[in-house]
């Protein structure tokens, strides 16, 4: 959990401190989300029963761009597009089509795609803004944690902004002071809901 | 004659050799996988011709083991078919216990999670108690565990195997009256179990499974079965070749004191019924034909020597 500047998670049973702990690792290296989470505090409690999950995030910058993943050569007329990475293949695909109809893109195999007679430039085909993770990020977090918590804690309260985000989940209904646990947990890692 | 439950692994070549050999000491085969150039026969042989299918297993670069699983259907109890409890860790026990040559069914209840809301139905207990013992995988919690297990073990008269998050003394503690079996500190991970830790928890169930297992052989042994459930299948596949077409992986699942057969209820149990064993007896005077809550199938329940008076 190198990644992580802040890493707790607090409950009664300390053994189940301990599952939740390796669970949450493994949930959040599987989702990519390591780089994302900046803090992340867990609380959970089986006898209320209650999960509370606070944490800031990273400011993400990186958007995905053609030539991070793909080799561009021109040739008169066309131009070959070695792909090394699949990821984003379809997305870039797709944004080829609406540009440049699909008459002018080919995909003779896997990992090439070629473009004729288009009005580009290799750089400027280079610099298409192919995918902007941070899109999904939310969606992308509200699944890990809800993989995180109890399966039965089917009631949840989640709220995100840019920089940080609660979640809370329970069996029952959720206490209307759940508020105030919420920012008491925020408080452990030094910030504010 | 003692039949004792083996495997069989060894190459594709001549390996009728083995299956013939098996059939004439009088031992059954009860599953065959034909993997590649590999061959795996889960049998039940005599115990004192082992060596022998050994000795003549040998050139066929065969092998065999002893796997006290073979002819048990094992139910793997999980609470929900979410990404919580699938593919670890109950996809892993389930995978792990039929390497040894059990037949697990995973069992996945549709109101399992949680502590207040958890609950068994009807359909879910039948299906449970239709398994010769099940393997019920817990969470993490002491508390949830503790809470819910009541509720979750009401109606079942199979053996159960607790599999929970806390270790097993606590288990024991939460528990009255005690389980048959406890695997303490495998509750839920997000993992593959690949790491020589882990395989050991998982060495560690099937130790478990195994013991119950030989205990309740040995409470059938007290009143032996009125015919031996392996024998009945190769009777049903001689005498019934309707289930030659069944596409399922086992047609006809052994188990410890009887065997489910996977054919239609209403068109085949009367023709089941009427199967001659020997010397004017037929299968309905052995055993018990019953409809089984899993799809359609047939279950045939063995009755023992003190309700038949009669071993064939």
């Amino acid at each position: 959990m190198a990644a992580l500047e802040y890493f707790e998670v607090e409950c009664p049973e300390p053994l189940g401190a301990e599952y939740y702990r390796q669970i949450a690792n493994d949930v959040l290296l599987d989702h990519n989300l390591l780089k994302v989470v900046e803090k992340l505090h867990i609380y959970i409690d089986p006898k209320v029963p209650v999960f509370v999950a606070v944490g800031t995030l990273r400011r993400i910058t990186t958007i995905v761009r053609v030539r991070d993943f793909v080799n561009v050569n021109p040739l008169e007329g066309k131009m070959t597009l070695v792909i090394s990475d699949e990821t984003y293949l379809a997305p870039m695909l797709k944004i080829f089509w609406e540009t440049f109809g699909k008459e002018h893109v080919e995909q003779p195999d896997r990992f090439t795609v070629m473009l004729y007679d288009v009005k580009m430039s290799a750089k400027e085909v280079e610099d298409i803004v192919v995918a902007d993770p941070s899109e999904s990020l939310f969606r992308d977090l509200i699944y890990a944690l809800r993989c995180i918590a109890p399966e039965g804690f089917r009631l949840r309260k989640e709220k995100f902004d840019k920089t940080k985000f609660s979640f809370v989940a329970s069996e029952n209904t959720l206490a209307e002071d759940i508020d105030a646990l919420v920012a008491q947990k925020f408080a452990l890692i030094g910030e504010k809901p | 004659m003692t039949l004792v439950p083996v495997t069989y692994k060894g190459g594709i070549y001549q390996h009728d050799i083995i299956t013939d050999l098996i059939e004439d000491l009088g031992g059954y085969i009860v599953q065959k996988h034909v993997i590649a150039s590999e061959v795996v026969l889960q049998c039940f042989v005599p115990k004192e011709d082992i060596e022998l299918i050994r000795r003549l297993g040998k050139p066929l670069f065969g092998e065999v083991t002893d796997s006290p699983l073979v002819g048990t259907e094992i139910a793997i109890v999980s609470m929900s078919l979410e990404i919580h409890h699938l593919p670890h860790p109950s996809c892993d026990i389930a995978e792990y216990v039929r390497r040894i040559g059990a037949k697990s069914n995973m069992v996945s209840l549709a109101r399992g999670p949680g502590k207040r809301i958890s609950g068994l139905n009807d359909e879910e207990r039948d299906v449970i108690n239709e398994h010769d013992l099940a393997v019920y995988l817990m969470g993490n919690f002491e508390h949830c565990i503790g809470e819910k297990m009541p509720k979750l073990r009401r109606g079942i008269d199979v053996p159960i195997i607790l599999c929970g998050g806390p270790d097993e003394a606590a288990l024991r503690r939460i528990t009255d009256p005690p389980f048959d079996g406890y695997v303490g500190n495998v509750g839920r991970f997000m993992r593959r179990t690949k790491e020589a830790e882990q395989l050991e928890k998982l060495d560690e169930i099937v130790d478990v499974i195994t013991r119950v297992v030989e205990k309740k052989r040995e409470e059938i042994a007290k009143d032996p079965l009125s015919v031996s459930p392996a024998r009945l299948m190769d009777l049903i596949r001689e005498k019934v070749p309707a289930i030659l077409d069944v596409t399922s992986p086992t047609p006809l699942t052994v188990q410890m004191q009887g065997l489910r057969v996977k054919l239609p209820y209403d068109t085949f149990a009367e023709p089941l019924k009427k199967i001659a064993i020997e010397d004017g007896i037929h299968l309905g005077d052995v055993a018990e034909v019953l409809p089984s809550r899993m799809r359609d199938y047939i279950l045939v329940k063995i009755l023992p020597f003190s309700e038949t008076n009669m071993v064939v």
